[in-house]
């Protein structure tokens, strides 16, 4: 039983008052503790798709048919109020650009604790003690003072982390991490990827990963979905698609790698 | 350093003047409604610090107590404004689409009228109390930082971070209060700021036609307006209150000034 279910997924960009369709029948499952990675070139739906998951859609977009269960309910049915106690507490997100994601007027303590509130009940000084030890996990050095840091004083590598510590707060059954290494150099890439994977192992969450990157791709995945004008074009296990790959477009993607050699 | 003269200079100045308010009764023995036949129009001396007015009032306690009503009356004033101004503002910018058109209509209209003859007219028709004046003034000024928090918070609300606060489940209310409000609040505190010294002038303008606050209750702008008829023979009565009312707002836009440029 997969632990997301996406059927049939439309969603339309509302331009003047037509619509064009930039999703076009999307069907994704991710079973419980899976990496599932999102590939495909820029514009071709990735981030769309993982956003209307949790209806964070642009006010200009709708999802003009299709289903999105999770753990036996319909997403795209709930209300807006039943929808913010899945968000964050379920169905975490991690975005691209670490720093401008993190609220540039309140300390880092200050918006952890925020989440782990919001969502556990419990007190600030509980949230205080859980924070900590959220960024301890993350290896974050003096993890007492990072509390009472302000986003622009860390590194984009820092704030990632921190993002990271925020999403697992409440020990998400799915994490969406859309494109969290783009904005970062490769060794910091690395480093973030390790510990997504160490909190893989040690949380036992689903993870679907967007991504443009294959090489990246084909580390962590166990399957990938390739997207292309908003369609699912090919999906198969992280070896076959490597290895013989079957729609034109994903031919052409890895070819396009093997030229520049970084396959 | 030189870019806060400013906001030292005017923080001094407010200072000032509120401590005067506060301190009011251990500045001076006379009462500000004590009545002393024997010493009409006496001129600025030892005994009366700023002289006495055409009943014998002391001058100085006028002032003095007349800067809690004037101080008051400005704050509260300008507060009304600001949180009728940061709600409708903040409702508008969020929600947009219809309720926005009509909230920002709204201020067009009340934008169309000349704001002093509009609260005149109100006055006019009203009990003229200082709940009332504070009402007035505030009633009639929300709109400009209404417009101001509408305009920050449009451009705020398509910043990344607010699409986190979205994506870690925070509702529609926590996202306006906790996140997008602490964001747009610089330029609201700079415009109240400047708004408290407008306030204070309409408040004196308004107690100077009579409409304002009334006597024996002193206020700055009523104490000018007892002291048209005496002018000629007792120019410290226009000057001292006069004096008061300039320097409190130069005080209010020093400040203004300098917390734009301190948060800006």
């Amino acid at each position: 039983m997969a632990l997301l279910q996406i059927k049939n997924l439309n969603v339309s960009f509302l331009i003047n008052g037509e619509s064009l369709p930039v999703i076009s029948g999307v069907n994704l499952n991710i079973g419980e503790n899976e990496t599932l990675v999102l590939a495909g070139e820029s514009g071709s739906g990735k981030t769309i798709t993982s956003l209307s998951i949790t209806k964070l859609l642009p006010k200009n977009s709708v999802v003009t048919s299709g289903e999105v269960h999770f753990l036996g309910t319909d997403l795209l049915q709930l209300k807006e109020s039943e929808l913010c106690r899945v968000r964050g507490a379920e169905i975490a997100y991690v975005f691209q650009e670490p720093t401008s994601f993190l609220n540039p007027i309140f300390t880092i303590g200050n918006q952890l604790m925020e989440v782990i509130i919001l969502h556990q009940g419990v007190d600030r000084d509980a949230a205080y003690s859980i924070a900590v030890e959220l960024l301890r996990q993350t290896k974050l050095s003096s993890p007492e003072r990072l509390m009472h840091s302000y986003p622009h004083q860390l590194s984009g590598g820092m704030n990632q982390r921190v993002f990271l510590a925020m999403s697992l707060a409440c020990r998400p059954r799915l994490l969406i991490a859309d494109e969290p290494t783009t904005a970062l150099d490769v060794t910091v890439e690395a480093e973030i990827l390790r510990l997504l994977k160490e909190f893989k192992d040690k949380l036992g969450f689903a993870l679907l990963f967007i991504t443009h990157n294959l090489s990246l791709a084909r580390k962590i995945a166990d399957r990938i979905c390739i997207m292309y004008q908003g369609r699912i074009v090919e999906e198969a296990g992280v070896n076959d698609i490597f290895t013989a790959p079957r729609h034109p477009h994903t031919q052409k993607l890895l070819w396009a790698y093997e030229k520049i050699g970084r396959l | 350093m030189i870019g806060n003269k400013s906001l030292f200079l005017g923080a001094a100045i407010i200072i000032f003047f509120t401590f005067m308010a506060l301190a009011a009764p251990f500045l001076t023995e006379y009462e500000p409604a004590l009545i002393d036949g024997s010493n009409l129009l006496m001129p600025p001396s030892a005994r009366h610090l700023l002289g006495t007015d055409s009943l014998g009032r002391d001058l100085a306690s006028r002032i003095f107590y007349g800067a809690r009503i004037s101080l008051s009356i400005g704050i509260l004033a300008v507060g009304v404004a600001t949180v009728l101004g940061v709600f409708f503002g903040s409702l508008a910018a969020f929600y947009g689409g219809i309720l926005d058109s009509l909230l920002m209509r709204l201020v067009d209209i009340m934008l169309c009228f000349p704001t002093f003859y509009l609260i005149l007219g109100i006055a006019a028709i009203t009990q003229p109390s200082v709940f009332n004046i504070v009402l007035i003034i505030g009633l009639t000024s929300w709109m400009q930082p209404a417009r101001l928090i509408r305009s920050e918070i449009l451009s705020l609300k398509e910043r990344e971070f607010i699409q986190a606060a979205k994506a870690i489940g925070a509702s529609n209310m926590r996202i306006i209060l906790r996140h997008l409000l602490p964001n747009a609040l610089g330029p609201v505190l700079v415009n109240a700021t400047l708004g408290i010294g407008g306030a204070i002038m309409v408040e004196s303008g308004l107690s100077f036609l009579g409409l304002g606050v009334q006597p024996p209750i002193p206020s700055w702008g009523n104490i000018l307006m007892e002291s048209k008829s005496t002018l000629g023979v007792a120019w410290w009565i226009t000057v001292f209150p006069g004096l008061a009312i300039l320097i409190t707002i130069l005080g209010f836009n020093f400040l203004a000034e300098g917390l734009k440029k301190k948060i800006g």
